[in-house]
């Protein structure tokens, strides 16, 4: 692979990696539950189930902007879970779910991956433009919320009590 | 209720905001008894360490009663009187489970930001920028704690408030710092800087069985402190301290130094936070010569703790340490790891934490307190606040 592949590679998939302290049968269980989902995402995008393996995600871009499409369950397997949008999506985009038994007693790796493909542009800046943060972030933080709450049955959060007051910047 | 916001470089106000309330089902509210400034507060107050909002209310060191629980808090209840670690640990993920308590996995809610810069974020923290969390700190009548069966722990009696209050934070951030050192019998250790972690780090030395201690800063009351907790004093004003601690040790140098100083200077990338140093350069150069001493002071094969806050420092003698052989060994408190053993220490009048409270002011007097705790002012060594 060169170098311009590589990078191509690199911008057109968002990765991220856990590790979680628990059997990966259970971490499956838990991924396909839809209110599980719905939490997990619930920074970039506000899910609603539609049936078993239908889930409709509105992601909300600056300005009032907002991104709707449905994604279906395409295949789940021993160790992966795979989703893809439907037609008709605004971004339509494809993810998976990989679990794999971590070494000694660390539990289970976790990768995830999203690739994002919204109409025109390149990958990656198109995407950030629209929703207002990377693709690497909205995986990393929705596969970090996962493990939070696989382990401590909760989401860290701030919110509505954030250390500052509401609306308050980067100084 | 009542809260000290930080609302710009060096403008903090005891301001009205709202009162905290349980999330999620793991918390407490806590009435906050005590609080305490910490030298780290400095540099979040001077804008140092960048992603602080406006409004933030600041505080990290502190104890209270429990007001209010969320329905899945089973080890502690209202009216309970706790301390509690300055980092919040849920207690179930892997670093937890090792005693790696500031390292949690799962308490930081924006994990997306220090992850770039550290690798891995790191646990939450109470009142220590957005990059650490965002948590709201308690300088101020309530604060909320998360994972309160881990985090919350019942002050015994026959311990104070002012006691259990540096128990949140300055003391297991200094017991730590000596239990690093692996100390042996003979062990001579040498402690940078006798603020309230560093003297800490002496008294829980002595209670390790540490042969000697020796405790180095330039301000008299301090020395003074540290001679009391029974401390070989040097003021690295008035002598060399390197060649002071040869002579201290017949020549071996200490058997393990301990960075109690810091050099805060954080930053979004090197060359911000080489610059935010320059801006303090008096302040900053002069933390990092501490650091740069402890290396060389160190005997070798000897070990080096470091407890002081640091950014990014680009100038560091890693050679000196990798032709010594010294070993390394830092952390930010793993505070849930020590409080129990802390608060026995205490009961029994072996570790005295309360000694590190020189001043008192009430929540509304607090950015007087700051103020004197940040200039040194008639020998302040740690301003407490009772909301």
């Amino acid at each position: 692979m060169n170098a311009v592949e590589h990078e191509t590679q690199l911008d057109a998939a968002a990765r991220a990696y856990v590790t979680i302290g628990m059997p990966a049968e259970e971490l499956r269980t838990l991924w396909q539950r839809p209110d599980i989902q719905a939490l997990i995402w619930a920074d970039f995008a506000d899910l609603t189930p539609v049936a078993d393996r239908t889930l409709d995600w509105v992601a909300h871009g600056p300005a009032g902007g907002e991104y709707r499409w449905r994604t279906e369950t395409a295949e789940v397997g021993a160790n992966e879970i795979r989703w893809s949008s439907l037609d008709g999506a605004d971004v339509p985009n494809v993810g998976s779910v990989t679990f794999h038994p971590a070494p000694g007693d660390r539990g289970t790796e976790l990768h995830l991956e999203v690739k994002f493909d919204p109409p025109g542009g390149v990958v990656g800046e198109a995407v950030s433009k629209l929703f207002h943060v990377v693709p690497r972030e909205i995986v990393l933080k929705a596969l970090y919320r996962f493990r939070a709450l696989a382990v401590t049955g909760e989401i860290p959060t701030t919110n509505p009590q954030p250390a500052a007051r509401s609306g308050s910047t980067d100084r | 209720m009542r809260a000290l916001c930080w609302n710009g470089v060096n403008d903090l106000r005891v301001e009205t905001v709202a009162d905290p309330e349980i999330i999620n089902p793991h918390d407490v509210i806590l009435n906050v008894r005590l609080s305490t400034t910490c030298g780290s507060d400095l540099h979040l107050i001077d804008g140092l360490i960048p992603t602080m909002r406006a409004g933030d209310v600041l505080g990290h060191e502190f104890m209270g009663e429990i007001v209010d629980v969320g329905r899945e808090v089973t080890k502690v209840k209202k009216g309970d009187r706790v301390v509690v670690p300055s980092f919040i640990s849920c207690g179930k993920c892997w670093y937890c489970q090792h005693d790696l308590y500031s390292l949690c996995d799962t308490s930081h809610p924006k994990p997306e930001l220090p992850e770039p810069l550290l690798g891995y974020p790191t646990a939450g923290i109470y009142a220590y920028s957005h990059a650490f969390g965002g948590y709201a700190g308690a300088h101020a009548q309530y604060v909320r704690v998360p994972f309160a069966d881990t985090d919350c722990f019942k002050v015994p009696e026959g311990v104070s408030d002012e006691d259990a209050l540096f128990i949140s934070d300055a003391a297991p951030t200094g017991f730590m710092g000596a239990d690093f050192c692996n100390i042996q019998r003979g062990d001579v250790i040498a402690v940078w800087g006798c603020g309230g972690v560093g003297l800490m780090a002496q008294q829980s030395a002595m209670i390790l069985g540490a042969e000697r201690v020796i405790a180095i800063d330039r301000y008299p009351e301090r020395l003074a402190q540290a001679e009391a907790f029974g401390a070989i004093t040097l003021d690295y004003t008035k002598v060399d301290v390197v060649e002071a601690l040869k002579e201290l040790t017949g020549g071996r140098g200490p058997d393990a130094c301990i960075d109690a100083v810091g050099m805060e200077a954080g930053g979004t990338g090197l060359q911000q936070a080489y610059d935010r140093v320059k801006q303090a350069l008096y302040m900053g150069t002069d933390r990092g010569a501490a650091l740069r001493q402890a290396v060389l002071a160190v005997r070798k094969g000897g070990t080096l703790a470091i407890l002081g806050v640091y950014g990014l420092m680009d100038k560091f003698p890693l050679g000196v340490l990798m032709n010594k052989g010294v070993t390394v060994r830092t952390a930010q408190q793993h505070g849930q790891a020590y409080v129990t053993r802390l608060l026995e220490y205490t009961q029994r009048g072996e570790l005295t934490p309360a000694a590190l409270a020189t001043h008192r002011f009430s929540l509304e007097d607090s950015p007087k307190g700051y103020d004197m705790f940040k200039h040194k002012e008639d020998g302040c060594l740690r301003a407490v606040f009772m909301p």
